[in-house]
């Protein structure tokens, strides 16, 4: 769901401006993804794009690539026209090269009104990156290619660069440097800016400075964070910081800004505090909620759901589930999906079957995962053989296997005391060249190795190697465990 | 009653001697791979390979490795090795580090 809301809000922010995509924050905290280079390529004009070709070579035919461009990236972008952005004008992070090589590119085409500023802006940050003086370098480089050139005044997305650059420094200072500079030209803050520099900070692992910002500019600015930014930082917050520390901080958006959870936010909390197994507060949460007028929907009764499957209180799932009929909230795919594994992993095998069929009735048609928990559940019971079973079942109605639902049948079978069939399913696997999960690969060697069959052993150690289906220090250690015990019962 | 046990490799000291790549002390392992610097679990998979190349498991048992002489100069000259035992005997090479006190 977070992901949801953080994909429904860059696309959002795309349709707002276009420009504000060129500078999303980076996806990795080192350097600004090839994604986002090619996202930049989108609001230029073709001809745009020719000249950065042009400079492109230019540049390489000229330069050697210094250390910190990134050019096999850039080349094996699958559009030509993408490789075009000029990232590898600047060979150094010196500002009187920069200045010179921006003169050079100015006088080489007098046309100049057709250059791509903001990609030579933001190529210039890339070099510099979290060095001491980067920042005020590519303030200054900014302001050298504002006076030196007639045709180019900085727009919000030159700011923006500078703004997600000022985020990777290790202090504020230069954040706050480059908003002063926005109001100044007359560019105030807007949410699309909140977003980039909350998103930048949360990415560096910075989430206390981001929650610093957001306060700032909802205080000096007059831009509170919409409800994407508002949620994807409450999310970050919930993963590093304490319950009470992420109460306090809505309680003080809230009072001080008027900034208001909604819905989305109660359910990254109920997320939150699912997976730290508190599931009072879940409850809680949940009244909470209904007292400020908002309708659960299916979306946090799945999230409760899950919470109640992982910690397998069974009696509870139907119990949710029933609260959430009475609701007269619709169960979709996933909350299906929930209840079948819930189920299945309390051994209430007869039950979950039940649920398969209500959840044909309504006209969801189970999926692998369905068919997964299902098989989960029977073995779980030492019902393996019915497990295979199912997996024929299954394979009739039209859902292909992937290597969870392989791995939990060979797990299955080898505690079921079916090695041979466990060995049979392998074979399949092998042949089709699917992975082994570390569970499904230790269980599978430790049999062997008890059945004595340490040749086997060795080759399915030698698959899962070949496979990469887990690192080979983890492989050899179970193998290695396996083998020791071996030797201490035999003697 | 609910029983968690921990997961094997979880400790990060024990992985760290597996794939920390060391100088070899022994000459004749450094004879056998061609290296002088290798992991344990580099050894291993190198010394499983040979194995495997040069079909040096017994036709009759294959958890019995019958070593040939380039084999047998590492293996503590043993003719005939138990696959089971193979970890055991690699590792021989590798001396565990001793501790730090501080």
């Amino acid at each position: 769901m977070g992901k949801l809301s953080s994909a429904s809000s860059s696309l959002r922010k795309l349709k707002k401006s276009p420009l504000s995509s060129f500078v999303k924050p980076p996806s990795s905290s080192s350097s600004p993804s090839q994604s986002q280079r090619s996202k930049s390529l989108s609001p230029q004009s073709s001809e745009q794009r020719f000249i950065s070709a042009k400079c492109n070579v230019r540049s390489s035919n000229k330069t050697q690539f210094g250390k910190h461009v990134s050019s096999p990236s850039t080349t094996s972008l699958p559009h030509p026209s993408v490789t075009s952005i000029p990232v590898d004008i600047f060979e150094t992070s010196d500002l009187e090269d920069a200045k010179k090589s921006f003169d050079l590119l100015l006088s080489k085409f007098p046309d100049s009104s057709r250059l791509d500023y903001n990609s030579i802006l933001h190529s210039f940050c890339n070099v510099g990156g979290d060095t001491p003086t980067a920042h005020r370098d590519a303030v200054a480089f900014l302001r050298h290619m504002s006076i030196h050139s007639k045709s180019f005044t900085p727009d919000r997305s030159s700011y923006h660069i500078l703004l997600v650059h000022a985020c990777l420094q290790p202090d504020l200072a230069a954040a706050y440097q480059v908003l002063d500079l926005m109001s100044r030209a007359d560019f105030s803050p807007t949410q699309a800016s909140v977003d980039i520099v909350v998103r930048s900070l949360c990415t560096a692992d910075r989430v206390d400075d981001a929650c610093e910002i957001v306060k700032l500019f909802a205080a000096n600015h007059n831009s509170p964070p919409d409800q994407y930014t508002y949620n994807f930082l409450i999310k970050c917050l919930c993963k590093i910081r304490t319950l009470d520390t992420v109460y306090g901080y809505i309680q003080e958006l809230e009072t001080n800004a008027g900034i208001e959870p909604n819905i989305m936010t109660y359910t990254i909390l109920i997320d939150s505090v699912c997976r730290n197994k508190n599931l009072r507060e879940a409850s809680r949460l949940l009244t909470v909620l209904k007292d400020r007028g908002f309708q659960p929907d299916c979306y946090l009764y799945n999230t409760i759901l899950k919470g109640y499957c992982a910690m397998n209180h069974c009696n509870d799932i139907m119990n949710v589930y029933n609260e959430m009929k009475s609701e007269g909230i619709e169960p979709d795919l996933v909350t299906y999906n929930t209840l079948v594994f819930g189920l299945a992993k309390c051994r209430r095998i007869d039950q979950a079957m039940k649920f398969l069929k209500i959840m044909t009735e309504s006209g969801h048609s189970p999926d692998t995962v369905t068919y997964t928990s299902l098989m989960n559940g029977m073995c779980r019971n030492g019902d393996a053989l019915c497990a295979l079973e199912l997996l024929e079942v299954m394979e009739e109605n039209g859902c292909e296997p992937n290597e969870c639902t392989y791995s939990t049948l060979v797990m299955g079978l080898c505690k079921g005391k079916h090695l041979e069939k466990g060995m049979e399913l392998l074979k399949m696997m092998t042949g089709a060249g699917i992975k082994l999960e570390t569970s499904a690969y230790a269980t599978l060697v430790r049999t062997l190795v008890r059945e004595e069959k340490i040749a086997e052993a060795y080759g399915v150690f030698d698959y899962a190697i070949e496979s990469k289906s887990l690192p080979d220090e983890l492989a050899f250690v179970h193998l290695e465990t396996s083998l020791k015990w071996l030797e201490k019962w035999k003697n | 009653m609910v029983f968690v046990r921990k997961m094997v490799g979880e400790s990060p000291k024990k992985l760290s001697s597996l794939i920390d790549i060391a100088n070899i002390p022994s000459s004749t392992l450094r004879d056998f791979l061609g290296k002088s610097q290798i992991s344990c679990l580099g050894c291993f998979i190198s010394v499983w390979g040979y194995i495997k190349t040069n079909n040096l498991q017994d036709p009759r048992n294959k958890n019995v490795v019958n070593c040939d002489d380039k084999l047998k100069s590492i293996l503590l000259g043993k003719s005939q090795v138990q696959l089971a035992e193979l970890p055991r005997l690699i590792k021989l090479h590798f001396p565990k580090k001793p501790k730090l006190r501080n």
